[in-house]
Parts: C-alpha cells; sequence; structure tokens
C-alpha cells in the first residue's frame, strides 16, 4: 500500500497480511465474519453477495450442460404490488425478504418455505409516497452477524425516511432512527449497508432538491457516527487531508461551493441511492452521488461539485481519499450512483491492479484503480452515445459535443443516453475466470427542454420536459427494442458479445462459475445465457416484469436460483400509475408504452431448482398432523 | 439541390458559437465550467435567474439537525436504560430545545 496507514489501519492491514494465524490469535470482526460468511455458498449475506460486489457464484450445480433442466422448486409473494427491486439475502436457514412500500420485511424457513419465520411491518406516514420520484421501491436488506452482547441483525431503510435495526431471530426493531425527511421531499429506497460495527444509509430526493449525503450509524445503539455531504463546505463533504492527492487535476479543495453560484448547493442533490463496495484491506468504501438539482441546467451553473462522483471514503471516518467527477455540470440527469464492481486484473502495462468498474447512466463504463483514483480506462458501452465525443484518460475530462448539451429556450433532441441513462440501478455481475463484465444495458434516447421554476422545499424540482424512445439501434416506430445485454472487458475495452433485448435490462445480472449468466427482463423472464457466446440457453415466463437481480444459494446439497418479479421502477411508472401522456413519469410514460401489452403488476419471489427439486419434493413436508389425542 | 435561404443562413451563423463548450478549458483543476455562447457567466439579475428564498434554502438543514437531535435522544435513553424507545415524547426529560446531557 502507497498510503501511509494509520494506527487503526495498520493493525487490520497486519492481521490481512498474516492471515490465518492472526484470525486464530483474536476474535474475527464483523468485517471477517462477514467475508468468511459469503465464502460459503449457503449465504448471500448482503447486496452483491460479498464485498466485491460481484454478484458472482462459485457453485457449478447448475451448468451450461444442465440448465434446460432448471425449473421453479417454490414461490413466495410479499402481498404488496409496485416495483420489487433488490434481491433477498440468505443466511444460513433463513431467506430475509423485502416488499416496496410499505416495506415490511419477512423471513422464510429454508427447509420448510412455505412458513413466514416471521414479519415486521412498519407504519409509515402514507405521504411518503408522494414525494417518491420513480416508484415506491426499496433495493434490499443488510445483515450483521452479532457478537458476544447483540444477537444478530437485518437493517431495513424505509421510505419515509428510517432506518431499523431487526432482531435476525425474532423480527422485532432494536431500534429505529430518523434519517431523512419527507416533509422536504427526503426519502429512502436504497439498501442499507453493513462495514465492521457500522450500517451507512444513503439518500433520496435529487427531483425534489434534497442535497445529499451518506451517514454511518453504530449497529447496536443507532448512534451517529458521522456524515458525509455530496456538496457544500469541506467539513461537510468530510475530505481527506490527502483528498486527491494522486490525481489533482481532479479538483481537490473547496470545489463543494466555488462550482455552484451563491446557495445553490444547499438544494444541489448529489444523493446516493445506488449500491456500495468495500475493500477491507483499503478500508475503503466506494460508491457514487447522484445528479444536481435541478434537471434544469441554467438554474445552476458550475461543475456542480461534488454530484456525479466516484467517491473512494474510510470506512472509519468517512474521509474521503478520492472523488473522480464523471459528469460535470449535468445536462442529462445522468444520476452517478450506478453499482460499483471491484476485481483485480493485469492493467494494459502488465501491472496486477485493484480496480472498481463501474457502468454509469452517462453511457460510459469506469474503471479506476481503487486505491488511489487514477483512471485506467472509460469506454462507451454502446456506440451510440452522442453527449460526449471521449473522456481524455490523462486529463480526466469528458470532450461535451455541444450539439448534444441543454440548455433552456432550446429544444434537445436525439440525445443518447437518456436521462434513464444506458445504465440504471440494476446490480450487475463480474466472472472472474472470463474477466467479463455482464453488463443488463437500456437503449434509450431522448429530447429535452428545460423550463423556469421555484424551489419550495418538499416539493418537485425537476424543471425539465422530455420525450424518451429506443436508441437508433431499437424499433423506434414500435416502442421495442430498449435493451441489451453485453459482456465487457474493462482491460481491452471489448465486448465479449451483445444481444438486443425487447426493453431494458433494469435489475442487473448474475453470473456463475457454471458459464451462466443470469438476468430478469422487464416483460417478465428469468433469463440464462452462455457466458462466453451470449447465447440464450434457458428461460421461464414469471408472474410479472423482473427490477431486481437474480441471487443464488446452496441449501441441503442443492444450488437454488431466486429472483424477486413484481414490475415498477422509474420504467413502470405509467402502468403502475396508469399516465398515459407520454411525457408523463419523467419521460419515462412514452418510452415504455408497449409495457403493458407484456407484463402486469406482481410482487414476489420465485425460487428455481434443478428439476424442480427442493424442499416439497416430500409431499409430507409441511403437512398439517393433528396433534396426538385428537381425531384424524 | 435546394439553396439556403438568408434566414436559414443567418440561423447557422447563430449557432455556430452556441455549440462552444465543450469541457476541456479550465478556470483550475476540477473547475471546468464555461457559459454557453449567449448565455450569462452569472445568472443572478439575469432572465434565468431562480430568486430562490433563503428561508426555502434553510428548510433541509433545519430539519436534519431537528432529527439529529430526536436520535440523540433516543440513544441517550437507550444507552441508560437498554430500552429504545422511539417517541421521544415518551423519554423522561426530553427536551426538545436541547441535546441530551452528555454521558
Amino acid at each position: 500500500m502507497s498510503k501511509q496507514p494509520r494506527s487503526r489501519v495498520s493493525a487490520l492491514a497486519i492481521a490481512v497480511a498474516t492471515g490465518a494465524t492472526m484470525i486464530a490469535a483474536a476474535p474475527a470482526s464483523a468485517n471477517d465474519r462477514l467475508v468468511e460468511m459469503a465464502e460459503d455458498p449457503s449465504n448471500w449475506i448482503m447486496t452483491g453477495r460479498d464485498y466485491n460486489a460481484q454478484n458472482y457464484s462459485e457453485m457449478t450445480g447448475i451448468n451450461k450442460e444442465n440448465v434446460t433442466e432448471l425449473r421453479p422448486a417454490w414461490s413466495f409473494s410479499t402481498g404488496v404490488l409496485h416495483g420489487h427491486e433488490g434481491t433477498p439475502l440468505v443466511v444460513g436457514d433463513v431467506m430475509y425478504a423485502h416488499s416496496p412500500y410499505p416495506n415490511t420485511t419477512f423471513a422464510l424457513d429454508l427447509n420448510e418455505p412455505g412458513k413466514i419465520l416471521w414479519q415486521n411491518e412498519p407504519k409509515q406516514n402514507p405521504t411518503a409516497r408522494t414525494v417518491a420520484c420513480c416508484d415506491v421501491v426499496n433495493r434490499g436488506l443488510a445483515y450483521w452477524p452479532g457478537d458476544d452482547d447483540q444477537d444478530a441483525l437485518i437493517f431495513r431503510t424505509q421510505l419515509d425516511g428510517h432506518i431499523a435495526a431487526l432482531n435476525a431471530e425474532t423480527g422485532e426493531t432494536v431500534w429505529m432512527m430518523e434519517n431523512s425527511d419527507i416533509a422536504v421531499g427526503s426519502t429512502l429506497t436504497i439498501a442499507p449497508y453493513v462495514i465492521k460495527d457500522m450500517v451507512l444509509v444513503g439518500s433520496s430526493g435529487a427531483e425534489l432538491g434534497v442535497r445529499g449525503y451518506v451517514t454511518a450509524y453504530d449497529v447496536k445503539t443507532g448512534e451517529q457516527r458521522w456524515r458525509a455531504y455530496a456538496t457544500g463546505p469541506d467539513e461537510d463533504i468530510v475530505l481527506a487531508e490527502d483528498f486527491n492527492e494522486p490525481n489533482p487535476h481532479y479538483g481537490q479543495f473547496d470545489l463543494g461551493t466555488e462550482t455552484w453560484e451563491g446557495d445553490a448547493w444547499k438544494i444541489g442533490g448529489g444523493t446516493n441511492w445506488g449500491w456500495y463496495a468495500y475493500d477491507p484491506q483499503e478500508d475503503l468504501f466506494y460508491y457514487g452521488s447522484g445528479n444536481p438539482a435541478p434537471w434544469n441546467e441554467t438554474m445552476r451553473p458550475g461543475d456542480n461539485k461534488w454530484t456525479m462522483a466516484i467517491w473512494g471514503r474510510e470506512a472509519e471516518t468517512g474521509e474521503a481519499k478520492f472523488a473522480y467527477q464523471k459528469t460535470p455540470h449535468d445536462e442529462w440527469d445522468y444520476a452517478g450512483v450506478n453499482v460499483m464492481m471491484l476485481s483485480e486484473q493485469e492493467d494494459k502495462e502488465g501491472n496486477m491492479r485493484k480496480l472498481l468498474t463501474h457502468p454509469d447512466r452517462n453511457g460510459i463504463v469506469y474503471t479506476l484503480d481503487r486505491t488511489n483514483g487514477d483512471l485506467i480506462s472509460a469506454d462507451k458501452m454502446d456506440d451510440t452515445v452522442n453527449w460526449v465525443r471521449e473522456v481524455q484518460l490523462d486529463t480526466g475530462l469528458p470532450v461535451r459535443d455541444p450539439e448534444f448539451g441543454t440548455r433552456m429556450d432550446h429544444n434537445a433532441r436525439d440525445i443518447c443516453p437518456s436521462a434513464m441513462g444506458y445504465h440504471n440501478q440494476g446490480h450487475d455481475s463480474y466472472d472472474p475466470e472470463r474477466k467479463l463484465f455482464m453488463l443488463g444495458i437500456n437503449h434509450i434516447c431522448m429530447d429535452w427542454e428545460p423550463f423556469m421554476l421555484p424551489y419550495r422545499a418538499g416539493q418537485f424540482f425537476v424543471g425539465a420536459t422530455l420525450n424518451m424512445y429506443p436508441g437508433p439501434k431499437g424499433d423506434r416506430q414500435n416502442y421495442l427494442g430498449l435493451g441489451q445485454v453485453k459482456a465487457y472487458d474493462a482491460i481491452s475495452g471489448e465486448m465479449a458479445w451483445e444481444k438486443m433485448e425487447r426493453f431494458s435490462v433494469w435489475g442487473g445480472t448474475m453470473a456463475t462459475a457454471g458459464g451462466l449468466t443470469f438476468y430478469g427482463t422487464l416483460d417478465g423472464f428469468i433469463k440464462a445465457r452462455d457466458s462466453d457466446t451470449g447465447d440464450l440457453l434457458w428461460k421461464f415466463k414469471l408472474p410479472s416484469g423482473v427490477i431486481g437481480h437474480p441471487m443464488t444459494y446452496k441449501h441441503d446439497g442443492r444450488q437454488y436460483i431466486a429472483i424477486y418479479y413484481g414490475v415498477g421502477g422509474w420504467p413502470g411508472v405509467g402502468l403502475v400509475f396508469d399516465l398515459e401522456d407520454p411525457t408523463a413519469g419523467l419521460g419515462s410514460v412514452g418510452a415504455f408504452r408497449r409495457l403493458q401489452e407484456y407484463t402486469q403488476m406482481g410482487g414476489g419471489i420465485m425460487v428455481f431448482s434443478l428439476n424442480g427439486d427442493g424442499p416439497y419434493s416430500d409431499p409430507m413436508v409441511g403437512e398439517y398432523v393433528a396433534e396426538e389425542g385428537e381425531d384424524t | 439541390m435546394k439553396l439556403l435561404t438568408p434566414i436559414t443562413l443567418s440561423l447557422a451563423l447563430l449557432a455556430g458559437p452556441a455549440l462552444a463548450y465543450d469541457g476541456t478549458n479550465c478556470k483550475e483543476p476540477g473547475n471546468c465550467w464555461e457559459p454557453k455562447p449567449g448565455y450569462p457567466e452569472e445568472i443572478a439579475g439575469t432572465q434565468y435567474d431562480p430568486q430562490h428564498d433563503p428561508a426555502e434554502l434553510s428548510k433541509q438543514q433545519e430539519s436534519i439537525a431537528a432529527m439529529d437531535q430526536r436520535n440523540a435522544w433516543r440513544v441517550h435513553h437507550m444507552k441508560q436504560t437498554g430500552e429504545f424507545v422511539y417517541d421521544v415524547r415518551q423519554i423522561p426529560d426530553y427536551d426538545e430545545n436541547t441535546s441530551p446531557p452528555s454521558p
């Protein structure tokens, strides 16, 4: 490591360096426990499966040869409609499931999944629904393994702005804190994330002018450890003394105010509602800040830092070691919150690098050295991206094509990607054997015209009218061909294969050592493709469209694949809220006008195995048996 | 071939300089914004002045401070009693104007 670690980091670094002996000598930290648990294929204990956020499984039980025998083993309805994002967690014999608003949490017994072990439904102010920009979705749960003083915990965010800790065994609420206030348009849809004995909570609401922040709470008490904002004075943004020292050209100090005019940063957006990744050796976690507010670019001159940035922050203190702004002065709502996938690969010069790969809304896949923020590659995920000519790797600057910028008193046309991005909230995967990222991509472009509007806390603060439609490779007459799936090599920049999809691949992907890449589609299928060729090997028609990512776990020696169904999210708002104006739903209603011909709302989990074998292969499992002494 | 009319020609000329900001001319590291031709460097006092109300701009920070204060009381009470109480009005000595006593 090039940096000078602090004493507490040194201890961790030594523990990692000396490996097993150290683990035997000292009690394992929560980090180590989670890392260990993630290695066991019986578990899927966090978003992205482990801290590398690769959505990759070493299991080979289900593979290219036998995937055609994949069948549903069991299913579960959450009892709620609206978009079902994220993926369930599995810890040992229990599956933990979450739902969209009202954000009920369920624990299911994997030995007998017909049995709901507990459920915890929060009472929420229904007004929260009115300030959700893009359906009442939620992206998942988090798990903390417990210690001598405290039982294991499940963490849940709620649309109404609360973060709650639930006893993993009983479902009882251990504590609940206020993180976001719906009265100012601030909600929560992000999944919480556990690092050490802290739980991280992001933020939503840039469409209502909410200034973004990330907060760390003590897992046991809910006490706030630190909070870091995306805009404003450096002390609010929580910058390390050597912030961006390896790349001073990214910008360093005072830019959270200097790149704004006046106090506009106070309502400047930059919320983070995407995903996290964490490198325990560096003690850095990674995430992206969202778009600036409002969408009307003319109302906020400047680079608007630090919205739209990739962050590397110290988990312990929250201090930012580096940040790279992908989209200075956003003009398209390319909210930069997308998935962060960690890998270790040789760069073009043959040096082994610790990397972070990030498919952004703006159509570029960024790969950075995750120890210092060095820009390694920045490739267009499709050649039809036109707002930017290229990203200069030496300066880090995107060379904008002024023809596809937006501005007041002007209707910009045929901008690609659209505000929905060429990639959105889907949590993708990385196959470390093939060194390929399996990207679920959108193929949507747009026309955009901004308008002036005032800021009133609690009201929408967008200021743009959009028309969205399929990209150049889709069918613009029939509004189909809105998605793609591709296998991307971050070092060569090449696509190993690419396939078109009818609708956007919104939910993300999962890859396995069986050579398969799984994903769900908005038109209601779970599909399995050959990771080497992209050939479609299997699919199944689910009850509703998918906007979450697949997961896999082993139980009783058998590999299962699970996925949420329940269409919604931004692409589903037209269908979900029964809208017809093509510019409604922030422009998505027009783009997805055909979706309702293929799916309706739903909500649940479908679990697959080879031949559909599972807990109920013996039909007597779970049957009612009268107590002794009763009539039979 | 259709001849360009004087009107389309003049529009094309106007459109030319309006296409200039490409993001590569930086005032300082990390500060590379430029106004698009025909648009102001500063919007205050122009037709694009957002005229934000300072009272509205401060609402978020006030709301966060109040939430943090309530949370601090919840944590304080749980640390003292081992029991979690969400409703701060049920917490003895709760005062919305002060922070809980330091441990």
